[in-house]
């Protein structure tokens, strides 16, 4: 144990070194790069998911069954198929955050009425005007539910993804700390990282309930 | 703060009666084919011979499965998840009813259990490392660390939760403060106790597996990190399908716990 002074010393000297700044900025392209790819693919595959039912029907339970295993167990298989590159731990982000988003925008567009469906088709609209006008807007707060929880996962795969993988990032802040046994930076990098945490986690509630205005 | 317990993860509400729904089995049985040839074909073409694929996995459950080793993996793990999991209920419900019943308790602690539930868990584990050293302790502490606040932060809404006139009625027929907490405010709670429950199992197990792979403990964790370095992907990948039952068996042991004794909950669409 150290005195909580020395935490502060430690994370001060992090602050001014630079160190901190360098591997924030390495950390925050990983995160961003993964959460981003995780809703170009999760938001539409999950729209198309809902509108063509056998499909939906046929590939569900998998979600489920994915949704619920610890993707971390499949961390060793793309170190050794993939390297140490930047590659495999984006693949680690993703596979972490994009599930959520899948799940909750699947279970958003299933919920939407079907009247409003035949209204628009009743009035010719096309199928990518039904997805613009009717799908997107009616899903979206339900996929603000899965983005926020895949922040949180987000972000535990981006650690996991610098602990176990090619250590690099914050991850790499608090792994070598930790290997020097200085206890004061790791409850440093810890705090930096928690504080992290706390401050999307809130983001993530912000977007929610901002989306969740329009959704009885 | 309560939408972010009771929304956390709660998928499937809903599925048990899908699964019954008739005309749904073919299409999910071809499926599951598809997915499945594709990934033989895919894997036979372009990857390297070491990679899993489903024939050699299919082939390799049985070998694994009598495997000394690999049962005493699985023991292990389970069992540093059951002793977690007990301990986390225990302490969790604890605090989770005392920051649900005690304003000033809630005032206090609310901010930290919020904080820490929303901090990346596998964080603590160099700072575990240190101080458990690389050892099965240090295993324990983090599947705690990973389920207690989800645990603590349901039961704390449940409590809450709880309508007045129950308890208002109870004091009315003079029931002492215990009566009332035993049988009225924990039977409520018992709703987001399993929610919460559902949450913190999948965390411990990915707690117990993180643990694993970071301080070289013995179990599933370790079994699947340990073969598939040594390029027996197949083998490993049997333990990751025992990591994905376990996750799936947890979802449907408390939705069926909630159908079997709380009939009369519903769980809201708001998740």
């Amino acid at each position: 144990m150290v005195p909580f002074s020395e935490t502060l010393v430690r994370l001060w000297q992090l602050l001014v070194s630079g160190d901190f700044i360098t591997q924030f900025l390495d950390s925050a392209k990983l995160f961003l790069a993964g959460f981003v790819l995780a809703l170009i693919v999760g938001m539409p595959l999950g729209m198309l998911l809902a509108r063509v039912r056998t499909l939906r029907i046929g590939v569900e339970p998998y979600i489920m069954i994915l949704y619920a295993t610890p993707m971390v167990a499949l961390i060793p298989f793309i170190l050794s198929m993939m390297g140490f590159g930047f590659a495999p731990k984006l693949l680690v982000v993703f596979l972490f955050a994009v599930f959520p988003v899948l799940y909750n925008t699947v279970e958003g567009a299933r919920s939407i009425r079907p009247e409003l469906i035949e209204v628009a088709k009743s009035f010719r609209s096309s199928e990518w005007a039904l997805w613009r006008e009717v799908m997107l807007p009616y899903t979206l707060p339900y996929t603000m539910t899965g983005v926020r929880q895949a922040i949180g996962r987000a972000l535990v795969g981006m650690i996991a993804a610098e602990f176990f993988l090619s250590a690099t990032g914050l991850g790499q802040l608090i792994m070598s700390a930790s290997q020097n046994f200085d206890t004061g930076g790791v409850f440093a990098s810890i705090l930096i990282i928690g504080l992290l945490g706390i401050g999307l986690t809130r983001l993530g509630l912000v977007i929610e309930q901002h989306f969740a205005r329009w959704r009885q | 703060m309560a939408e972010q317990a009771l929304s956390a993860p709660v998928p499937a509400a809903r599925k048990p009666a899908l699964n019954r729904q008739p005309g749904t089995f073919v299409p999910r049985l071809i499926t599951g084919l598809a997915i499945l040839l594709i990934w033989e074909i895919v894997v036979r073409a372009i990857a390297p011979a070491y990679v899993a694929k489903p024939s050699a996995v299919a082939l390799a459950i049985p070998k694994v499965l009598v495997d000394p080793a690999f049962q005493r993996a699985l023991g292990s793990t389970l069992l540093a998840v059951t002793e977690g999991l007990t301990i986390t209920i225990i302490i969790g419900t604890v605090l989770g009813l005392l920051m649900g019943r005690s304003p000033a308790f809630d005032r206090v602690f609310r901010v930290y259990i919020n904080g820490f539930n929303a901090m990346p868990m596998i964080i603590v584990l160099p700072l575990f490392s240190l101080w458990f050293g690389y050892s099965s302790a240090a295993r324990i502490a983090t599947i705690i660390f990973a389920a207690i606040f989800a645990i603590t932060m349901n039961v704390a809404d449940g409590a809450r939760s709880v309508p007045r006139e129950y308890l208002e009625v109870s004091r009315s027929f003079r029931s002492g403060r215990l009566r009332a907490l035993t049988d009225i405010i924990l039977p409520a709670s018992m709703p987001y106790l399993l929610a919460g429950f559902r949450l913190a199992a999948g965390r411990a197990l990915i707690g117990a597996v993180v643990a694993e792979f970071f301080l070289s403990v013995g179990g599933l964790g370790y079994y699947i990190l340990y073969n598939s370095r040594s390029y027996h992907h197949n083998e490993a990948f049997v333990g990751v399908l025992l990591l994905a039952a376990f996750g799936v068996g947890f979802e449907l042991l408390v939705n069926w716990a909630t159908r079997r004794f709380m009939p009369w909950y519903r769980r809201d669409e708001r998740s």
